[in-house]
């Protein structure tokens, strides 16, 4: 109740006082460790956002940043003197957040009520208890198909609907999307109303969220609000220029960020004035308030060359060139091929990229200007079919298109995802309906194909030793190939029922970062150790797909892009840094 | 001295000493009151639905069980009583609605059945032949475009007046032209000993034109203190008069308190209470179901949640300082009032008994609490909501929703959902719904047209829900019909103006300047050129709620739409219409509501949801129903006078029906 928590926050500026390190400690004056402190700034810079609420094209804003440290072992945290007025809250795990406009030198910690405390726990822990009657395949389809997105056991979804209300929601997002079969929504509505329920009626089966280990207070987390509650920073790139680039998939702009100063300055995509809104592929928000999604802005990659930026355009058939000096945009038209999903580069100067809806994997040779598309195998005629027809079926009006109603095989959707080129010039590409990875010689264009022996391969990345890294969407799992013996090596992740979008890395110090997108964490594997290290993030309802690492010191970004945004704390994406403090 | 009791409650020397709680730093606090009957009151001797609601909880529950499934279909038509204000007063009528619930006095106020018109004439009928007994006519002041309307009277007695003397039984009238009465509920004469010869006037040196600030709902009274809210022209003007809850003492009309749900706030207005409130006498908390700040579509001017605005606020009956409240909207953007008056239970689940508030709101849903203490019964989550586009505004970033029951009705319309008699109508809302803003429930309406849905018409509304017995299951009759909104920049040339609806119930589109706004908004039902509502039927239905087990038991389509067209059809359409007024339930299994746009009464089987016996009225009875026992005959009484926003003609009646007499 809100004039409990009135009371509360006089109980605790009664039990504080102002100073510039604040000691946490619990109700037994014991310190509190890994108490997440989240400084904000009070005022917000003045921004030009003249363009439907949005910075116009060649803008300069900038950022209020957001910095959150965490206590050490004596409860202590203190944060760089700033010369501004801030805003803290003060959140631990079992405890009710609190809130400050000026950092006290000490706190104590209100206990959470059983009620809270459960209602705290992230999507995960409450995913995990969801059997599906049993079926576990029934469930793997459904963490596949409706687990992209947002987090599926946020109170948001826990709420008790009727079957019909589930079957709504269901219908509603496979028209934003998804893909979850017809003869499943009536079981799946039917187990989420039941298993809901009884997990309300139960919640003593939830199972605790892991621990906020002590590594945390040797961190730091930043971040940059940027766009609005419609944005989705879908993808971004750390440029060797010292700008990161992120995209807003949903408005076509690129936002070019200065982490120094917080200012970024935004850039427009162009599209033709004959162009629909979503692009060749047809709206399928029409009812959003906001969309600018003509082109799309998925993925990024930068050329090694020049350090100019290559975008896919999901929308459209074309590849996007980004001038990082001139500032200006260059369209590539593409011959073939739809769906432009994840890029990369390799140091011949080639563009990789995924063509998810026609199966291929396509590159751009940028010396001739020319593109080359690889086609991924079909699993059989149906599926060859599918996929030859498409040029047809995209010759047809947006709102006439027929669209086949999906099975659990996703038959004509093979939907090659991530991609990755590794140190000898080999690309590998992931499919992720089809359940195998592909890779692609381009020296004497040879495919192989290579069954995933788990479900779901969304993204993958190589490391310095060419050994794949892959993860298990629907599995929950980390996985392991080697070429070199042919060999998977799979990896228990360090939270349960994770659904991990995407992964990257460290090459350089031999880190696999992880999604944590159901457990609001990054999770960062030690390749040498196998051990895990968790990250909570500074928001709940983060949901995270690329992870960029730092070469200079490790630190990794990556970018809410929970769908939609406003469903997130804060209700605006944010891109987020996370270094290491003391070197 | 203990003065006031209902019937029968036994008054204790007072001085016990009352627990106080949370005190708000802002709420404007008049006077205590000295002399405070704090004896818990005694309820065997009530009469059958002595209060608007029932019981002061407003549970809508009779215990009578005389009609019961197996009767039902012989019930009859007992008597018909007309008021007179058909003739009375001509072409004003169109500007009605009836709502009024009668009561039922007590032996020893006379036993008399009674009810007040829109006009706020107070009738008295004997209950048995419902032949009028005596009449009190305010004789209201009747200028100004606002609608007119009376839910209900109050009654309490004086015990610190012999008995036999006049108005130690009384009854308690708040009217449109903002006046609070007291009348001997003997005859009906005004009592002296009350205000300015039986009459306080609640404008105070405020002033406004009759009906900006008026009164629709049954004041409360409970141990010697009286309340009232108001209702407040809300969304025609950026700062309406406040809805300030003002208490008397019942037995003089002296100020004792009063509160100001936006706590002063200086840039809005309104906040009022006009559902009807209810009371724990025991614990000696009021309870207030708080409606928006003004003006209900724009919020630049209000910039943060706006409390205590559509809340469901605990006072402390004595003194109106605030026990603990719950916010069920932040900063409304969508006239999304707290309709309905808070239904007091006990409930017992997991072998708890705990004392319960059950608030149903607009949106459909029901919030459950601890009513001592505030505490949600079940699980109320945080949930993102889409931010406004108007520059300016704020938008609070998430809403609170119960974990359970489930909404009432289902939020979301996409274009693929579009419904329509024919192929064409429906391409044609399908391309209405595709070109709408629409995130659901609470998409600020932008200048943009945007999907309200449910819109201001609920959802649940005043009718509120009716708890059968015990069990814990509430019924609901539940509005189902999408309407769509827009924010139109205001010409320089448009004069101010307001309209006689306050909800495009019957179809149309009303547009409305908000005065010291920049914009007017236009507001219509979503429809298809045919007339035909976008959304699939059923358009009202009933829903069957297990408040304790949080689910929802069955739903059923309420009313026939046959006579909404054109042309009326020879035969029922049970697609559910629009639906206004509650419904009741008794221990006989029965649920009896009228409310549609189909002139009828129906009864349903409170555990199947099975229709049991209609009765086709004259007009549409847009009020709640209730049922007494008289002389050892078990009687069923709505009132049926049409609804203005209805459009579909006016009426005087009152029906009552029973089981025919024996022999």
């Amino acid at each position: 109740m809100r004039i409990h928590s009135f009371w509360l926050g006089l109980l605790l500026v009664a039990q504080t006082s102002l100073g510039d390190t604040l000691t946490i400690s619990n109700q037994q004056g014991q310190p509190l460790a890994q108490v997440m402190v989240t400084r904000t700034p009070l005022e917000v810079p003045a921004a030009d956002l003249s363009d439907d609420g949005y910075t116009p094209h060649g803008m300069t804003n900038t950022s209020p940043t957001v910095v959150t440290r965490f206590s050490d072992a004596a409860g202590k945290v203190s944060f760089d003197a700033s010369g501004q007025d801030h805003r803290y809250r003060v959140r631990a795990q079992g405890y009710v957040d609190a809130y400050f406009d000026q950092l006290p030198e000490t706190l104590v910690m209100q206990p959470m009520s059983p009620e809270q405390h459960i209602a705290s726990y992230p999507s995960n822990v409450w995913l995990s208890q969801l059997s599906f009657g049993g079926d576990e395949e029934l469930k793997k389809t459904f963490q596949l198909n409706c687990a992209f997105c947002h987090q599926q056991a946020s109170p948001f979804m826990r709420n008790e609907r009727t079957e019909e209300q589930w079957i709504s929601v269901i219908e509603r997002m496979n028209t934003y999307g998804a893909r979850l079969p017809e003869d499943d929504h009536a079981p799946v509505a039917r187990l989420m109303q039941e298993e809901y329920r009884e997990l309300r009626e139960n919640p003593d089966r939830v199972p605790l969220p892991r621990s906020w280990e002590d590594h945390l207070s040797g961190i730091e987390m930043t971040e940059w609000p940027i766009g609005d509650g419609f944005s989705q920073m879908h993808d971004f790139l750390l440029h060797p220029n010292g700008y990161i680039y992120i995209g807003d998939n949903l408005f076509d702009r690129i936002y070019e960020l200065d982490p120094d100063t917080g200012r970024y300055t935004v850039y427009k995509v162009p599209h033709d004035p004959d162009m629909s809104l979503g692009g060749i592929m047809g709206n399928r928000f029409k009812v959003f308030p906001k969309m600018y999604n003509y082109m799309g802005v998925h993925s990024f990659a930068y050329s090694k060359k020049d350090g100019n930026i290559f975008i896919t355009p999901s929308m459209q058939q074309a590849l996007l060139e980004f001038d990082v000096e001139t500032k200006k945009f260059i369209v590539h038209d593409m011959p073939e091929g739809f769906y432009p999903h994840t890029i990369r580069t390799d140091d011949q100067d080639r563009v990789w990229f995924t063509l998810a809806l026609s199966s291929q994997v396509a590159m751009f040779n940028r010396e001739t200007g020319k593109f080359k598309t690889y086609d991924l195998p079909a699993r059989g005629f149906m599926e060859w079919l599918t996929l030859k027809s498409l040029p047809v079926l995209f010759s047809i009006d947006a709102e006439k298109r027929p669209t086949p109603s999906p099975d659990r095989e996703s038959t004509g959707l093979p939907m090659p995802y991530g991609i990755d080129v590794a140190p000898d010039g080999t690309v590998w590409a992931a499919r992720l309906y089809a359940n195998d990875i592909a890779r692609i010689d381009p020296e004497t264009d040879e495919i192989t194909m290579i069954d995933f022996p788990y479900n779901g391969p969304r993204r993958l990345r190589v490391d310095a030793d060419g050994n794949i890294w892959i993860v298990a969407f629907q599995d929950s799992l980390l996985v392991k190939y080697d070429p070199a013996t042919e060999a998977f090596t799979h990896y228990e992740l360090p939270v349960v029922n994770e659904l991990p979008y995407a992964l990257n890395v460290d090459r350089q110090r031999g880190v696999v970062w992880v999604n944590g997108n159901q457990s609001d964490t990054i999770l960062g594997f030690d390749i040498d150790s196998e051990s895990w290290k968790v990250y909570p993030m500074p928001r709940q309802r983060f949901f995270t797909r690329d992870i960029e690492i730092s070469e200079e010191d490790g630190a990794i970004y990556t970018t809410n892009s929970h769908f939609p945004t406003w469903q997130s704390e804060g209700g605006v994406p944010t891109l987020l840094r996370i270094t290491p403090l003391g070197g | 001295m203990c003065r006031f009791r209902v019937n029968g409650a036994q008054c204790a020397p007072y001085g016990i000493a009352i627990r106080r709680r949370v005190r708000t730093a802002r709420h404007y606090l008049i006077l205590l009151p000295a002399l405070i009957c704090v004896t818990p009151w005694a309820t065997a001797e009530q009469p059958d639905w002595l209060y608007y609601g029932g019981d002061q909880g407003g549970r809508h529950y009779s215990s009578a069980d005389q009609i019961n499934r197996d009767n039902v279909v012989d019930l009859e038509v007992a008597w018909i009583h007309r008021s007179g204000d058909m003739q009375r007063y001509g072409d004003e009528m169109e500007k009605t609605s009836t709502q009024s619930t009668p009561i039922l006095l007590p032996p020893a106020a006379g036993e008399s059945l009674v009810y007040c018109t829109p006009f706020n004439r107070v009738i008295a009928l004997d209950p048995g032949s419902g032949e009028q007994r005596w009449e009190f006519d305010p004789q209201i002041d009747r200028r100004g475009d606002r609608p007119f309307r009376c839910r209900g009277v109050s009654y309490a007695e004086d015990t610190s007046i012999a008995r036999g003397q006049a108005c130690r039984h009384r009854l308690f009238l708040g009217t449109h032209d903002r006046s609070l009465w007291a009348v001997d509920a003997i005859n009906g004469t005004p009592c002296k000993q009350f205000g300015d010869n039986g009459r306080v006037r609640l404008y105070g040196e405020e002033g406004h034109v009759p009906g900006d600030v008026s009164n629709s709902s049954a004041p409360v009274v409970a141990k010697g203190v009286i309340v009232v809210g108001s209702t407040v022209i809300d969304f025609a003007r950026s700062k309406t008069p406040r809805g300030t809850v003002k208490a008397f003492n019942a037995s003089t009309g002296a100020p004792l308190w009063q509160f100001d749900p936006l706590l002063g706030h200086p840039d809005s207005g309104s906040a009022n209470v006009w559902a009807p409130m209810s009371v724990d006498e025991a614990n000696g908390l009021l309870f207030l179901p708080t409606s928006a700040a003004s003006p209900d579509y724009y919020g630049v001017d209000r910039p943060d949640d706006g409390l205590y605005a559509n809340s469901v606020v605990a006072l402390d009956l004595f003194n109106g300082e605030v026990r603990w409240y719950f916010q069920h909207v932040r900063h409304d953007l969508w006239d999304y009032d707290t309709p309905a008056q808070p239904i007091l239970f006990q409930w017992r689940r997991g072998g708890d008994s705990v004392p319960a508030l059950a608030q149903l709101t607009k949106q459909g849903f029901i919030f459950v609490f601890n009513r001592l203490t505030g505490k949600p019964l079940w699980e109320i989550t945080e949930q993102p909501v889409p931010p406004s586009q108007i520059p300016g505004e704020y938008t609070a970033p998430t809403q609170p929703k119960p974990i359970a029951p489930p909404q009432l009705l289902d939020p979301f319309l996409m274009p693929e959902d579009a419904w329509g008699l024919t192929p064409w109508d429906r391409g044609n809302c399908r391309k209405q719904l595709a070109s709408m803003h629409n995130l659901g429930l609470f998409t600020p309406t932008s200048e943009t047209l945007t999907l309200m849905y449910p819109g201001s018409l609920g959802g649940a509304n005043w009718g509120g829900g009716a708890l059968a017995g015990d069990s814990g299951v509430l019924l609901v009759n539940v509005n189902n019909v999408a309407f769509s909104g827009q924010l139109i920049p205001t010409p320089a040339e448009i004069e101010s103006g307001s309209s006689k609806f306050d909800h495009p119930a019957a179809g149309h589109r009303m547009r409305i300047t908000m005065d010291g706004t920049p914009y007017d908004i236009e507001i219509g039902s979503l429809q298809s050129p045919l007339g035909i509502p976008c959304n699939p039927p059923p358009w009202g239905k009933l829903v069957a709620v297990d408040l304790q087990g949080g689910i929802i038991l069955w739903e059923r389509a309420l009313g026939s739409v046959h006579e909404m067209g054109p042309v009326t059809a020879p035969f029922d359409i049970e697609w559910g219409t629009p639906n206004l007024g509650g419904g009741i339930a008794t221990a006989g299994g029965l649920f009896f509501i009228g409310a549609t746009m189909d002139r009828r009464i129906r009864a349903f089987d409170v555990d199947s949801g099975d229709t049991l016996w209609q009765y086709t009225l004259p007009v549409d009875a847009t009020a709640t129903p209730m049922t007494y026992r008289y002389r050892g005959r078990q009687y069923l009484v709505i009132n049926a006078g049409g609804h203005h926003m209805f459009s579909r003609g006016q009426g005087d009646y009152v029906y009552a029906f029973a089981l025919p007499e024996e022999g």
